[in-house]
């Protein structure tokens, strides 16, 4: 029958009040703008209702309210199912849960439903910053929780304290349910299709200035760990896309071509790593160029790229091998056919400047080598900010502008390698990456994205040949933030030495504490994915081998969770009981007197009482003579006589208002 | 949310009861079953969205409940029941127990209910290290000693989820039950005039006429503590002056009436006689008490009819 007894007061409905707003506030960007309106008219005309006694809605118009909500919900969603409808219910029905609550039962369940409302948060973000801001909102919760179970009001304080004391008591359980309840492969019912909303990154097609577009984008796109050391910034090409058709404008993968089959010849080392890919809601997958292993959520696809089986719905990891290679001999008939087709649109001062080449010099090698020669020996210029092209942007690139991004130069030499009949293709995806050597990984941001050229050579394959190399090596030694590092300082590209260059790139102390401070959020931030939405069953069961157990079964990590979670909780309990004695409030007072005295260097020696240091303290304090004495006899009496509430409290209000003289500092 | 009976339990009994673990008991309440319902919706939502979160967030209130369980638990180990004291009352009237409970921790508790026979009769807080007391109110029927009656504690501290409660617990401790007054009557007793020098130890005058042996109800002010000091005894200085009548209200002077009227007219009388001043002794058949006045003396002519017989 311990049931509560009293009412919650006013006060204390505004704890709800709060909680509500900071549980509710981040969800704001996710739900309609009308239910936010709706929401916060219904949490202020309960408020207006405590504090103002304004006319609180009866029961027709509450019903009539859910109604119109769950008719509302319906026209905005067209269900009231799903993450996004059901959120936007519940966040309605809370409030008017709320306006209808009398009881402290009524307010617990929307306490509740607040704590259901941050679960559903979570389906949006699982970002560290948002699990922070989360954390706050749950202690508060979790402290109006405290408050609304309080029956005589207390400080604040002391709702969060006990709150916030629970909380942090409970960690140690919450990590071994968090590790050792067994994860399950694949949810229980399929997830409704709007689980995933739409991302920014590479598309499925290249115009000039689609890339470009990412270039101020600095998300990460992915994140790689190598077994050994990180290849040289050179080397990071980062194959996503294959593009075989254009219009002269606009290049498109196309119809899937037959696959090359099986590498005939590798060449250089191999390396290992581990990418954890951001969504893209897209299906490719990106490798190392080239791939030479396939990871269990992938299938291979022509232009040597792996897809996933999946739209990339949210962040996933995979383990990869890359190495140089050769996939074939000879290129088929149909590979050949789209590599070479030239768009309609290519002028002829196009096609007579791939005629010429093709002249001068017999081997297709030397014809590459010849047009990025002319990009190099041209007044060409790399820029972040290129001109737009018209509808034949590839003749007014090389003949008009001469200034343009990766895609320019990809598309321009890609377009020139087909009229001089070397067949080509244009590789998208990202090229270098920002090595973190907090958590020794690499970032590869939207910012690194790239697009480069691969020509067919007959008896080597397809070869990567980048003619941005030809000019702005930078971008492909350094990356794309020493680019802008030196366009910033109005720096030519490619004609620097490397001294020059090294001085330039030099960053300043902010700069630098700024780069590092970046770098380790993100490295703390990488972990926490690791643990958080990437600990599922496969790294649960990794992290069960680390610690020794082999196949483990639900019923044995279940029982091994009840087991620890029962020692764990002995020790709580063990240590709770570990408590100070009892604190004396009389010795607690004068210790508080004491502690004065002792600021002008009165200190009570261990074996003078507090009649004798009183008296001390007397003759040096005249003018407090009378409180001294008062409050040591008080004291006195307290502790060796017979005490009362009232003499207790009088001592602690002459403590309270003793005065040590002002303007001098004794010191005795 | 009822607090079980548990009658095969025996209760707590002493003059001092101190609650252990083994004497207290835990359930949730229909609060907590309702969290235990969330906490099955969100482990739901975070299994079926594959959310690292959501299980966070799940195991952190589950986790939040258990330590909880320790709060509540805490709230009651090691208080300190003890009863104060309670006035005697007349037969019929309410007898006002007190239970002081004691907190020796340096945490408050708060929200600690006393129960008698699953009814809550008081609510109480308690800061730390600090005592408070619930009053017990117990109607009586007759004269004599009352007992404690034995009560329960319960609490849902801190977040109401789970509620804690004692097993029985009687504090032995009595409360006197005077007969229930009379009606008014005159009274018929015995004048004793001879006796009349020979007053109590309280005499008005300020003549000091010798001293006798101490009986209880004297006045300490009156002892003749030179005399204790010297090893005689304590005996009680008395005085004499003004002379006032003695009455002896006597239970033979009620013949003829069953023995509780008696003992409630007698009753009646000694109120009335202090009342009105007079110096009264009563007489009952298996004992005596000689003529006095006051506050003391008329608590134990009312104790002398309260346990007559027992």
């Amino acid at each position: 029958m311990a049931k509560p007894l009293h009412q919650p007061d006013a006060a204390a409905l505004n704890w709800i009040i709060a909680s509500a707003i900071v549980v509710m506030a981040p969800h704001t960007m996710e739900q309609p703008v009308w239910l936010s309106f709706a929401v916060a008219g219904l949490l202020a005309w309960r408020y207006a209702g405590l504090h103002h006694a304004w006319y609180q809605p009866g029961r027709i118009i509450r019903i009539a309210l859910a109604i119109l909500l769950a008719g509302a919900v319906f026209k905005e969603f067209g269900t009231l199912l799903g993450r996004d409808a059901g959120m936007a219910m519940l966040a309605g029905l809370i409030a008017l849960k709320f306006i209808e609550s009398r009881t402290i039962r009524d307010y617990l369940l929307v306490i509740f439903l607040l704590y259901l409302m941050v679960t559903g948060d979570f389906l949006y973000s699982q970002s560290l910053a948002h699990g922070a801001y989360m954390v706050l909102a749950v202690i508060l919760c979790t402290a109006t929780l405290v408050r609304l179970n309080l029956e005589k009001a207390r400080l604040p304080q002391f709702s969060f304290r006990l709150a916030g004391s629970m909380l942090l008591k409970a960690l140690p359980l919450l990590i071994i349910m968090y590790l050792l309840f067994p994860r399950l492969q694949g949810g229980l019912w399929g997830l409704p299709s709007d689980a995933y909303a739409g991302r920014t990154g590479l598309s499925d097609s290249m115009n000039p200035g689609s890339i470009n577009q990412l270039s101020q984008n600095t998300e990460p796109a992915f994140r790689v760990e190598f077994d050994g050391p990180v290849p040289a910034n050179k080397d990071l090409y980062w194959r996503a896309l294959v593009m075989w058709d254009t219009d002269g404008r606009e290049w498109r993968a196309g119809k899937r071509l037959p696959l090359e089959g099986a590498p005939i010849r590798k060449f250089g080392e191999a390396v290992n790593y581990t990418v954890t890919l951001e969504p893209s809601n897209k299906p490719w997958l990106v490798a190392l160029d080239r791939p030479s292993s396939l990871p269990k959520i992938a299938f291979p696809k022509s232009g040597y790229l792996i897809q996933s089986k999946r739209l990339v719905q949210k962040r996933i990891r995979y383990e990869m091998q890359s190495q140089q290679q050769q996939r074939a001999n000879n290129l088929i008939r149909v590979t050949r056919q789209r590599s070479l087709a030239l768009p309609e649109n290519t002028t002829d001062r196009v096609r007579s400047l791939a005629a010429s080449w093709r002249q001068e010099y017999s081997s297709d090698r030397e014809v590459a080598q010849a047009a990025l020669r002319y990009f190099n020996q041209n007044e060409f210029v790399y820029t972040l900010q290129p001109p737009l092209l018209g509808s034949n942007p590839v003749d007014q690139f090389l003949f008009g502008s001469r200034r343009g991004f990766c895609e320019h130069y990809a598309t321009s030499f890609a377009t020139l390698m087909r009229a001089a009949g070397i067949p080509s293709r244009i590789v998208v995806g990202y090229q270098g990456g920002e090595y973190n050597e907090n958590g020794d990984y690499l970032i590869v941001r939207q910012s690194d994205a790239h697009s480069w050229t691969e020509i067919w050579l007959q008896g080597e394959g397809w070869v990567r040949v980048d003619p941005t190399a030809a000019i702005a090596p930078e971008r492909i030694e350094l990356g794309i933030d020493a680019v802008r590092q030196l366009q910033n300082q109005g720096l030519p590209l490619g004609t620097l030495s490397p001294e020059l260059l090294e001085r330039a790139m030099k960053l300043g102390a902010i700069a630098r504490a700024w780069r590092n401070s970046r770098l380790m959020w993100d490295a703390f931030n990488l972990q926490w994915y690791r643990w958080v939405s990437d600990y599922g069953w496969s790294r649960q069961e990794k992290f069960l081998n680390s610690l020794g157990v082999f196949a483990p079964t639900w019923l044995g990590m279940l029982a091994g969770l009840l087991g620890a979670v029962a020692v764990v909780t002995f020790g709580i309990a063990w240590a709770m009981q570990l408590r100070r004695p009892p604190k004396d409030p009389v010795l607690a007072a004068y210790k508080i007197f004491n502690r004065k005295l002792a600021k002008v260097g009165l200190i009570r020696k261990p074996s003078e009482g507090a009649k004798d240091f009183a008296e001390r303290s007397a003759q040096c304090l005249p003018d407090q003579r009378q409180s001294i004495l008062t409050i040591a006899s008080i004291y006195n009496e307290l502790r060796y006589g017979e005490g009362s509430k009232e003499l207790l409290e009088k001592m602690r209000r002459l403590i309270n208002d003793f005065k040590l003289p002002k303007g001098k500092l004794l010191k005795f | 949310m009822k607090t079980p009976a548990m009658p095969w339990v025996d209760p707590l009994s002493g003059k001092t009861v101190s609650l252990t673990g083994r004497s207290l008991y835990m359930l949730p309440t229909r609060n907590g079953f309702m969290f235990g319902l969330l906490l099955f919706v969100l482990l739901l939502a975070a299994i079926n969205y594959e959310n690292g979160l959501a299980y966070a967030l799940t195991f952190w209130l589950a986790s939040m409940a258990v330590v909880s369980m320790l709060y509540t638990h805490r709230n009651l180990l090691g208080l300190k029941i003890s009863a104060g004291s309670c006035l005697p009352v007349f037969a019929g009237d309410t007898a006002q127990f007190v239970l002081n409970l004691k907190n020796e921790l340096d945490v408050p508790r708060l929200g600690l209910s006393v129960l008698i026979s699953k009814n809550e009769v008081g609510r109480i807080d308690l800061e730390a290290g600090d005592q408070g007391s619930v009053v017990l109110p117990v109607k009586t029927a007759r004269r004599g000693y009352v007992d404690m009656p034995s009560v329960n504690l319960s609490t849902n501290f801190p977040i109401g989820l789970l509620y804690t409660w004692s097993r029985k617990i009687q504090i032995e401790h009595q409360c006197l039950v005077y007969p229930k007054p009379g009606p008014q009557r005159p009274i018929i007793g015995g004048r004793d005039h001879e006796q009349k020098r020979e007053l109590g130890a309280r005499g008005d005058g300020d003549d000091f006429i010798g001293v006798r042996e101490y009986q209880f109800g004297d006045s300490p002010k009156h002892i003749d503590w030179k005399a204790a000091a010297r090893g005689q005894g304590l005996q009680t200085k008395r005085f004499g002056g003004e002379a006032r009548s003695i009455v002896w209200l006597d239970w033979d002077s009620l013949e003829g009436i069953d023995a509780e009227t008696r003992l409630s007219q007698l009753c009646r009388w000694v109120l009335d006689a202090e009342e009105q001043g007079m110096i009264y002794g009563l007489r009952l058949p298996d004992s005596t008490i000689n003529p006095a006045t006051g506050e003391t003396h008329r608590h134990s002519c009312l104790e002398a009819l309260a346990l007559f017989g027992n």
